[in-house]
């Protein structure tokens, strides 16, 4: 549905996106996941067409998003960031405009705008003008506007950014009906935002994606930390357990917590056990291998990184990335 | 469940030609919707009023609007920036330009929407001005002669198109209006001085500040002569300004 593929896009000296590739199927909900000056909105831009890539293609259900004839347009709404509408027109005025600008004809106008304004929880205020909207409504007024031609795919930028919570709860329930029947790609900082919207996460940091998967796989990723509690068979057996342990197939490290966190000449002893990335549950082959031990379990627990944990390990692989630098500066973490 | 399905268009002509309709519309009310509409159109009747009354309207004086038409081109100096500055500075500033050109809109027909609703303004603003006719035909001794008024009226338009003209591309240029203001006040005065400026310039760049030169044409204008290279060059300079804006705009995608 939206193809982009290895776009890059220069300001004078700065390399504001570097090489961004993905596809969205269709009916997916992508979040675009990254720090404040990542790139995310450049993306967005050359998605929309608003900006032309330097070098690199965009193309919306095959049609060329730079080119600016009506085509690839009539397939995008689009929700610019703190979405900007002109303060001195009415909320039905503006997407009366709006109608009219993508070329639909009174009747149909009249019933997009019906559809949007009740979709959008804006009927009461359909003859407000927008300059005197709280910024919740504003934020509406916007999506409406970006919907008001059934497009096929939507595309918004930091839809929730300034909102109050109550408002920020509204728009997500809008914005998860909104994505049962389109393609929809969400940019943001804020991760539980992303989580809980999107069914794909595409992390970009430095103008480049550095992960891209479902927010289950990134979390997958990095491989989980297993809290393991139980008792040695006799004194001086911690090698022979901690030999077994390192033996269980995609263990990375095992490290112990002694006597001394469990209370002096105690028999139990507390293994923290790390798998490598990309591995599997391993609680089971633990556990196997522990009863062949006859050593006695008495808890065993599996620790996922949250999205959060991910998302700062990919930042912090960027910044060590030799091409990372200019988008750190300004780095607000998510919420 | 989804009501709207979109048509497709019936060309991309016919598609432009409605968008622009459309921009024209909302740019031409929007001038109404803010005080500075109404406080241009207000300033600019009470001077031109006052010309008027001061000089026309007085017994022994010849019924010609001679004096209104002068007033009206000076004035226009100030007027036309006003009238543009907001024009697409505005949009740049507030980012509501990012909607406008990811809409089946496009530059041109995003720039000749605002240009035309600006004309559209002009028009409005010099309605009332056909009051003073009315009135001189009414008091009047001798028959009103139709001539002057009407060619009057053609040079007011000329004038007026391309000092617009200038002020679209200006306000393409920059997203702070102030500024939008400035360039295309100087752009209109440099036009207007060109001609002193030439003559001690060498010769070759003299020809060109020559006929890019106003002072010449709006003295012809203000005779009352309506030269067909004159029309030509007010229609081509405005022509050549809101595609300069255009392409300004286009421009920006790709900087």
């Amino acid at each position: 549905m939206v193809f982009v593929s290895d776009v890059h896009k220069s300001f004078g000296p700065v390399r504001a996106v570097r090489g961004v590739s993905f596809e969205l199927r269709p009916g997916q909900i992508a979040g675009l996941l990254g720090p404040n000056g990542a790139g995310k909105t450049t993306t967005i831009r050359m998605i929309t067409g608003a900006l032309i890539p330097d070098h690199g293609r965009v193309t919306i259900d095959g049609l060329d998003a730079s080119n600016s004839s009506a085509g690839a347009r009539r397939m995008l709404g689009y929700l610019p960031e703190s979405a900007p509408i002109y303060p001195e027109m009415k909320v039905r005025e503006y997407l009366d405009f709006r109608g009219r600008l993508f070329g639909l004809e009174r009747g149909l106008r009249k019933k997009a705008i019906a559809y949007a304004m009740d979709r959008c929880w804006l009927t009461d205020v359909a003859n407000r003008r927008v300059g005197k909207l709280s910024k919740g409504y504003k934020q509406r007024t916007g999506l409406a506007a970006a919907l008001l031609h059934n497009p096929k795919v939507l595309v918004l930028d930091e839809p929730t950014n300034g909102l109050d919570p109550t408002q920020i709860r509204e728009t997500r329930q809008l914005i998860r009906e909104l994505g049962k029947d389109r393609t929809m790609l969400i940019s943001s900082h804020i991760l539980p935002e992303v989580e809980r919207l999107c069914d794909r996460v595409i992390i970009v940091a430095a103008g480049r994606v550095r992960a891209d998967g479902s927010p289950a796989e990134l979390v997958q990723r990095t491989g989980a930390t297993y809290l393991i509690d139980a008792k040695l068979v006799k004194e001086g057996d911690d090698e022979r357990v901690l030999k077994m342990m390192l033996s269980v197939p995609y263990v990375a490290d095992v490290s112990m917590r002694g006597a001394r966190s469990t209370g002096l000449g105690s028999p139990w002893r507390q293994w923290i056990v790390s798998a490598r990335p990309g591995a599997p549950d391993l609680r089971e082959h633990i556990a196997l291998a522990m009863a062949e031990a006859k050593i006695s379990v008495r808890e065993l627990h599996a620790e996922l990184d949250t999205l959060e944990q991910v998302f700062m390990r990919i930042l912090d692989e960027a910044d060590a990335s030799p091409d990372a630098g200019l988008a750190a500066k300004e780095r607000v973490t998510a919420a | 469940m989804t009501t709207t399905t979109t048509r497709p268009p019936t060309s991309s002509l016919a598609t432009a030609a409605a968008a622009c309709i459309t921009l024209a519309r909302r740019e031409f009310t929007s001038y109404f919707r803010q005080p500075a509409g109404w406080i241009i159109i207000a300033l600019y009747l009470f001077l031109a009023s006052l010309v008027f009354c001061l000089y026309t309207l007085v017994p022994g004086r010849p019924a010609s609007l001679r004096d209104f038409f002068a007033i009206s081109g000076w004035l226009l100096l100030p007027v036309a920036p006003a009238i543009t500055m907001r024009l697409i500075s505005e949009e740049l500033r507030s980012g509501t330009i990012e909607s406008l050109l990811t809409s089946p809109a496009g530059s041109w027909s995003l720039v000749l929407g605002k240009f035309i609703g600006a004309c559209a303004f002009l028009l409005a603003m010099l309605l009332p001005s056909a009051l003073y006719v009315v009135a001189l035909a009414r008091y009047a001794t001798l028959p009103l002669d139709a001539g002057p008024i009407i060619s009057g009226y053609v040079c007011l338009a000329l004038v007026g198109l391309l000092y617009l003209g200038i002020g679209t591309l200006a306000s393409a240029l920059t997203s702070n209006s102030t500024l939008a203001f400035m360039l295309a006040l100087f752009a209109i005065l440099g036009l207007m001085f060109a001609e002193a400026a030439g003559a001690q310039a060498p010769p070759g760049l003299r020809e060109i500040l020559f006929s890019l030169s106003l002072s010449p044409r709006l003295a012809d204008f203000a005779k009352g002569v309506i030269d067909t290279g004159h029309v030509v060059f007010f229609l081509t300079g405005a022509g050549v300004c809101v595609v300069g804006a255009a392409v300004v705009m286009e421009l920006r995608r790709w900087r």
